[in-house]
This record gives C-alpha cells, sequence and structure tokens, in this order.
C-alpha cells in the first residue's frame, strides 16, 4: 500500500475515472465488459451472490476489493470509485462546505444490513443505491429513444450530482450502502481482531440491535415485496421483460437499474419502465416495447443476458436466449387482414425466425387466420411487421399459465 | 416437360416442325375449312391416341404474347410502341387476367419503405386513363393506402387501348403447347379454340400465361410450387354495415371494448367478420373479400375444378353468415370472380433467380428492369431482365408471376403491379431482339434501360 501513497491520490482516481468510462462505454471489444465493472462492487456481488445463490466469476474482483478494505478504511471510496470522485469534485464546487455532516448517523451500513438480509430472502431490497450501477446508468444513453427513458437512465447520477452541490458530500460519507459495507467489513475485522489479541471485548450492543431491526426489516420487506410483485405480474396484459428475466416476484429486486441491458441492446426495444408497467417496484427496470420501426428480439443476440451484473437476466448463451419465452404472440382476429377478407397479407408469418406463426386455412370456417403455435417466445418479429393501423393485430402479451 | 404436352403425342413427339406452310396472315375465315380435315384421335391397343397431323398457321408474327393479363397487356402495349406486329393471345373472353378476372382490385405493392411510389410505367398509364372514368379507381396517391380499381373499368381501358393500337388479340384462345424448331428455339405457339387447334408462328414468344405453359412447353427448366388458391369476390351493401371503415383503411373496432384492439385476444378465437369485412372498391356500397384458400395444386384440373366449386359455396354460406350479424341484413353476394386466384404454379429457372438474399441485401443489379414496392418486412427491390430470361431455351421471355425467382420472392413478383413492369420490360426486350435481330438472352441491357425510362418506367 505504500508505493500508493507517493501517487497522487486524485491522479489513481482520475485513471479509475477513465477506466470506468472505455469499460461502460464500452471502447473496448470485450460484451461483458460493462456486467464486470459493476460487479466489482462489493456489495452488488455479495447481495446478488446470496439473492440467486451462485458465485459469479465476476465476484471475486469484489472480494478482493472487500478484503483490502477491510484492513483500510474507505480505501475503495477514497481511490477507485469513479462516483465517488465526481461527487468529491462537485462538492468542492459545491455550496456548502462544512462538514456538518459528520453529525448524521452512518445511514449506509443500515442500508447494506438490510438488503443483504432482504437478499437472503431472494429480494435484495435497495440494491439499486449501489454507487457503481448509479454511475454505470447514464451510459444507456445512446441507445433510449425518448426523453422519458433519457430522464429514468440520468436520474440516479443526476440527482446525487444535484444533491452533492447543494448538500455536500452527505451520500457518499453517510448514506452510500458500499461505504456503508466498507465500513462494516472494517469494524468487524476490527473487532475480530481486538477479540484475538486483547482480553476484554469492548460491546456494543446498541450497533448489533439497530443492525438487527435493520436485517429483519429487510428480510421482512423482501417477503412482501416478492408477494406484490407476483401478484402485480399476474394480473399484467403487457408486462415484458427481456430475455433471461428471473421470475417477476424477484426481478425488480435483483434488478439494480444499472441499465447495461438497455444499453446492449441493438434493437434499441429495451427501455426503462416508468412504472406504468409493474408499478412503484418496477420503477426504472427494463421492459421490452416493440415501438420501433421492424426492430425485435433478434434471433441472433444475446447482449442484454450477457451485461446484467446481478443475474436479474440470467447470463444465457444465444441457443438458450432463443428458447426464452419472452410473452406470447395472440392474434386478434378482428383486426388482422386476413380473416377479415382485406389485401394480401402474411407479413407475421414471413417475419417469424421461429417458425412460430402460420396462417392456417380453416376449412369449416372457409376462411384463413395466423395460428401461433408453442414455438413463440414471444421475439416480436411479427408484431413489428404487422400492417394494421392504428393498432397492430399481432401483439406479444405477458405469457399467461396454460 | 416438353414430351408430355406435345401435340403430337406418342406418334410425333418432338417432331412438329415443319409446321405449316400456309402464307402468313391468313384469314380467319380460312380456318374453317381446314378444320374439316381434322383427324379425331383413336384408341390404339386400349390407348387413346392423337394422330400426328398438320396444324393450320392462323398468324406469322414479330412478337407473340400468351396471356392478357397485367403482364401480357403491359408486354403488348410496350412492344406495339416501338412499333414491331405483336400478338396477343387470351384464354378468357376478355383482357386483364387476375386484375379483373380474378377481381384482384387492390393496386398493391406500388410504394417504396417511405410511401414513395417505385412503379410507373405501362401500370402508372393505365391507372391515369382510370382516374378520368367514374368509379374507375380510388384511393390514387394516398400511400400507404393502396389504390383500387374497378374490374369493368379496367376491361374497357384495356379493351379500348387493343383496339386503337393495332394490336392483333385473339381471345377464348387457349395457348396450350410451343413450336419448337430442330435447334431447340421457340418459333410461336400452338392454341386451342372454338376454330380448333391452330398455330401462330413468332419471332419471339412472351409466356405471360401466369403458369409458364408455354417455356414449360417448350422445356425450359422450372420450379413447381403449390401454395394457396382462394376465390375472390364482391358483396354488396356493405357500407351501410360500416361508415366508419373509410375506403381501404384497416383500423376496426374492438367488438367488445369498442377501442380497436385493445383488449388481449383470446387463443383461437372465432372470427365474426364484425362487419369490416374487405376492401372498397370503387363502386359504391360494394367491397371486395379477399380469400387466402386452401393449398393446391393449379396444374391439377381436378384439383382447381373442387377449389372452384368449394369455395363458391363457402362464400356463399359466408356472406349467409355475415348477413346473420345484426346490422348486416342487407349485405348481399354480388359476385364470385370468373377465375380461381392461383397464386403461384410454375416459377422459371431463368438467367438469375431472384433469391430471397438479394432482396433483403437490397442487391443492386446492372440488368435492373423495375423495381416492386415494398411488401411486409421486405424492402423495395430491384428485378433484374435475367430473371426474364430462360436459362437454357431460346426465343422465350417470362413474365407476370411464372418468372425466374425465389418461393418467397416470387409472392410479391406475383402481385399486379410487379407484373406490370416485368410485362413492359419483356415487351420492350422483345421489340428490341426483333429491332437488333438478336436472341433475347442478347438483347443489349443499355438499350432496353433507356427505352423504359423513355415510356415512363421507374429505374431507380
Amino acid at each position: 500500500m505504500t508505493f500508493l501513497r507517493r501517487v497522487p491520490r486524485r491522479l489513481i482516481q482520475l485513471t479509475c475515472f477513465v477506466g470506468a468510462v472505455v469499460l461502460i462505454w464500452p471502447l473496448l471489444p470485450w460484451a461483458i465488459a460493462p456486467r464486470s465493472f459493476v460487479q466489482a462492487s462489493p456489495f452488488v456481488a455479495f447481495a446478488s451472490s446470496i439473492a440467486t445463490r451462485s458465485i459469479s466469476v465476476g465476484a471475486v474482483l469484489a472480494l478482493l476489493i472487500a478484503v483490502v478494505s477491510s484492513f483500510k478504511k474507505r480505501w475503495f471510496c477514497l481511490y477507485l470509485c469513479p462516483t465517488g470522485f465526481l461527487l468529491e469534485n462537485t462538492s468542492r464546487a459545491g455550496l456548502r462546505k462544512a462538514r456538518w455532516w459528520s453529525k448524521c448517523p452512518p445511514v449506509g451500513r443500515y442500508i447494506a444490513v438490510l438488503t443483504l438480509a432482504g437478499a437472503v430472502a431472494g429480494y435484495p431490497v435497495l440494491l439499486w443505491m449501489d454507487p457503481l450501477c448509479i454511475f454505470s446508468s447514464p451510459f444507456a444513453m445512446n441507445k433510449t429513444t425518448s426523453l422519458i427513458s433519457v430522464i429514468l437512465v440520468c436520474l440516479g447520477l443526476g440527482v446525487l450530482l444535484g444533491a452533492t452541490f447543494i448538500f455536500g458530500m452527505l451520500w457518499c460519507v453517510r448514506i452510500c450502502p458500499l461505504s456503508g459495507l466498507q465500513d462494516l467489513l472494517f469494524s468487524m475485522r476490527k473487532a475480530l481482531w481486538t477479540r484475538l489479541t486483547a482480553s476484554t471485548s469492548p460491546q456494543k450492543f446498541g450497533v448489533a440491535r439497530r443492525a438487527f431491526f435493520a436485517g429483519a426489516g429487510g428480510a421482512l420487506l423482501a417477503v412482501w415485496a416478492r408477494r406484490v410483485g407476483a401478484a402485480r405480474y399476474s394480473k399484467s396484459d403487457t408486462l415484458l421483460r427481456p430475455p433471461g428475466a428471473v421470475p417477476e416476484d424477484r426481478f425488480t429486486g435483483l434488478c439494480i437499474r444499472c441499465n447495461n441491458c438497455v444499453h446492449a441492446c441493438p434493437s434499441k426495444i429495451i427501455h426503462p419502465d416508468t412504472g406504468r408497467e409493474a408499478g412503484l417496484a418496477g420503477f426504472g427496470a427494463p421492459v421490452i416495447k416493440f415501438d420501433r420501426d421492424y426492430k425485435y428480439c433478434l434471433e441472433t443476440c444475446n447482449a442484454c443476458t450477457q451485461v446484467c451484473p446481478t443475474g436479474a437476466l440470467a447470463p444465457l448463451d444465444l441457443q438458450s436466449k432463443n428458447k426464452y419465452v419472452i410473452g406470447e404472440a395472440l392474434v386478434d382476429n378482428n383486426v388482422c387482414l386476413v380473416p377479415l377478407g382485406k389485401k394480401e397479407c402474411d407479413a407475421c408469418e414471413r417475419a417469424c425466425p421461429y417458425d412460430a406463426v402460420k396462417i392456417t386455412w380453416d376449412e369449416e370456417q372457409y376462411i384463413a387466420y395466423p395460428v401461433v403455435n408453442d414455438k413463440c417466445i414471444g421475439c416480436g418479429a411479427c408484431e413489428v411487421v404487422c400492417p394494421t393501423i392504428p393498432v397492430k393485430a399481432i401483439r406479444v402479451w405477458t405469457q399467461k399459465p396454460a | 416437360m416438353r414430351r408430355s404436352i406435345a401435340t403430337g403425342g406418342l406418334f410425333a413427339a418432338g417432331s412438329l416442325m415443319p409446321v405449316s406452310s400456309t402464307p402468313a396472315n391468313q384469314p380467319a375465315q380460312q380456318s374453317t375449312t381446314q378444320a374439316e380435315t381434322r383427324v379425331p384421335a383413336t384408341i390404339v391397343d386400349g390407348r387413346v391416341v392423337q394422330p400426328r397431323r398438320e396444324l393450320p398457321v392462323l398468324q406469322k408474327t414479330s412478337v407473340l404474347i400468351v396471356g392478357g393479363g397485367p403482364a401480357g397487356t403491359a408486354a403488348a402495349f410496350s412492344a406495339k410502341r416501338l412499333g414491331v406486329d405483336v400478338t396477343l393471345v387470351e384464354r378468357y373472353g376478355y383482357l386483364g387476367g387476375l386484375a379483373t378476372g380474378g377481381l384482384v382490385l387492390g393496386i398493391f405493392p406500388l410504394y417504396d419503405r417511405n410511401n414513395r411510389q417505385v412503379i410507373f410505367g405501362v401500370g402508372e398509364e393505365l391507372m391515369k386513363k382510370l382516374d378520368v372514368l367514374k368509379y374507375g379507381i380510388i384511393d390514387r396517391n394516398k400511400a400507404p393506402i393502396y389504390p383500387t380499381i374497378d374490374a369493368e373499368a379496367f376491361k374497357f381501358v384495356l379493351a379500348d387501348m387493343v383496339l386503337e393500337s393495332g394490336i392483333t388479340a385473339y381471345l377464348d384462345c387457349w395457348g396450350v403447347d410451343a413450336i419448337v424448331d430442330a435447334k431447340g428455339a421457340v418459333r410461336g405457339a400452338v392454341f386451342e379454340s372454338k376454330s380448333g387447334r391452330q398455330a401462330i408462328l413468332a419471332d419471339i414468344v412472351i409466356d405471360c400465361s401466369g403458369d409458364g405453359d408455354i417455356y414449360a412447353a417448350a422445356g425450359a427448366a422450372f420450379e413447381k410450387v403449390k401454395t394457396n388458391i382462394g376465390l375472390i369476390s364482391r358483396i354488396g351493401n356493405i357500407d351501410e354495415v360500416d361508415m366508419a371503415v373509410g375506403r381501404g383503411s384497416e383500423d376496426a373496432e374492438h367488438p367488445v371494448t369498442g377501442k380497436p384492439g385493445s383488449g388481449r385476444p383470446s387463443k383461437g378465437r372465432v372470427n365474426d367478420m364484425n362487419g369490416h369485412a374487405g376492401n372498397s372498391t370503387p363502386a359504391p356500397h360494394v367491397n371486395w373479400l379477399n380469400m387466402k384458400g386452401p393449398v393446391g395444386d393449379a396444374l391439377d384440373v381436378a384439383d382447381l375444378t373442387a377449389m372452384e366449386l368449394k369455395h363458391r359455396r363457402g362464400t356463399w354460406s359466408n356472406v349467409e353468415k355475415l348477413r346473420q350479424k345484426p346490422g348486416n341484413e342487407q349485405v348481399y353476394l354480388a359476385e364470385t370472380a370468373p377465375e380461381l386466384g392461383v397464386r403461384l404454379s410454375r416459377l422459371l429457372d431463368g438467367c438469375k433467380k431472384l433469391t430471397v438474399q438479394d432482396i433483403r441485401s437490397g442487391a443492386k443489379f446492372n440488368d435492373v428492369i423495375g423495381y416492386s414496392g415494398a411488401y411486409a418486412n421486405a424492402p423495395e427491390f430491384q428485378i433484374p431482365y435475367g430473371s426474364l430470361v430462360p436459362a437454357k431455351v431460346e426465343n422465350v421471355l417470362a413474365a407476370g408471376r411464372c418468372i425466374s425467382a425465389d418461393f418467397e420472392v416470387a409472392d410479391i413478383t406475383r402481385l399486379i403491379p410487379v407484373c406490370w413492369v416485368t410485362g413492359q420490360a419483356a415487351g420492350l426486350a422483345a421489340a428490341l431482339c426483333i429491332q437488333d435481330k438478336c436472341k433475347p438472352r442478347n438483347v443489349n441491357v443499355t438499350k432496353l434501360q433507356n427505352l423504359l425510362h423513355q415510356q415512363g418506367a421507374y429505374l431507380g
């Protein structure tokens, strides 16, 4: 660690900041770089590993950072964190210079405990507060197609920058769950150290009690959120998640709104949700909407599943992705041109990459109409080519159990 | 291929030449005296045998066009304008083929993805002639809505043009065979009509039969495809059911919610036609009703007969069902199309087979002769001259739905305006062959493209 002291801290921060931008942009020919960047956060890596009951290769770096941080207090924040670098400089230019926040309680560590406890219940409640995830999100801007999406992807970082400008370093020092987690690790390591070396162990029941309540609260919140999410999904008709998405009850918790999937989608069909589809719990989480001309979930692409840092979208290979059911295409025969005897049309049949739509002749009714079979995964290729105006005759709907 | 169809049958397969020594431009009356010399088929050893016989030559011409549909008429008009001798033969008693007799009244696809019209030339001229007629055509220049023509108006326009242009036309005259010389080059075609079996000798034959009957008989390689065969009909008093549908618009109100398509459709719901059936036509209160139909073999008379009968019965009962909906009591079946809606049968193996990859990649051809409009997820695409020329057989060109293309591409090139495009190009190419004394495959493409430009065609 001594060699680091010789290099000015700001220079390391700047290097890390530039490195982060290079990784997320992504300027490297490394498809999973945006995922690896967010996974470097121990908060994200630990909570998502617990929630998904699996350990990703990317989590090893996070473990390393966690170990170093437990010896060197807030080492990550001071040297590596690009969000910290941004906020530090914002606060220098900001309105409040006084260190008034030192009087505030250390909320961050309770958020960390609450989230980790939620993760045990499968729903890491406040994981979206991770600073690396908030930093990563605005990069999705070059794949957004509406002003509302631009606002949504920039919301996190925008709020932090604004708040820091006005109130100073409150977020970094007191609220950030990643710094809170580092504090926890540091004091735990120290406590362990003291217990091993000293004969008397200093007890701090107050901290432990608060941590216990935060944990219990997190677990309860997680159970409640999962039930609400599942109920909401069963009622929804139009909610479509990107391929690889875990079941809806856990999705809104596991998804940290890093918008890496929005950023990765070449078709630009993944949008951050305004809450219209999945309610408050789903605010900012990715949904699929086939609202751009001829763009659908390509059978040649699994980019979104590769960049998710938490496993909210499982890392599927192309073959499995092409079997993942996003939704089901249904035909409204009172709109479709074929059964109504309007113009020659077999657009959906032609467009389907999976041979799932067939215009079928019904000898009994003496009429033809499109029939969707089990091969349909809801990629939307049919919906985007359907020529009916103003509403498509064939549309992808939320899949319902048969 | 030729042997099974050739006139000589078992005795004279492949030995049709010389056909006749009778002089050209023989008056039609003289054919009746020749008909008396016909020798009927006989039974030899329990097999029906057509004896070898000489055929009367009805006419000698420069360009013979078999089939008077959209492609055939476009070919005839464009070739005639170059001053060559043109003969047009049609199996039905009217011109226009599926555009009139098939009631394929929608002129689609005319536009590219940006709703710009890409098909002009003879087609545009015909539509302009329809423009000036009352109840002739609707929705002109209203992209993305495509125009709809009236069958009778179009029959009138075509009849008028043929009568004025000096084209020799024979209607009610079915092209049944090719006349092939010793080198395998096409020299004309054989026809069956009330005047019996007759030959027309020609320098170039354009096969606009739709089924590629002539090039197949001449021995050109082709791909046989089977697809849906329907029967279009027209229903009356439909405007009184729902005025909101409008001409050619495709919006429809959802029967339950009243909002367009806002409800989640249930799987496999039965269609109730809901009073929006069909597309409006220039004739007031009349819609034309498309039918997909089952898959059938358009080259099998049993399949065709079954379709003709079942489609007419099915159409009648569907209109009865439609009439049972409240408010639809006045709907009636105006007519079923005289011709079956055969979509595709034979596809030529040409010098260039137009493939799906070509149209997806937006392939550009040096020998481009026109464009097809955008259809479904396929963008507008170029059609090369090579797709009209058979790979091996000489003196014959294909135009219309039977040109050289993949099934998926042919499913677009078979549509009316694209038939106009290929017909016009084939007509001009044939006329150029006469003028330059060359084979169709050696036509000067630059000259052909200049002529197409002069006649108002769009080549990009």
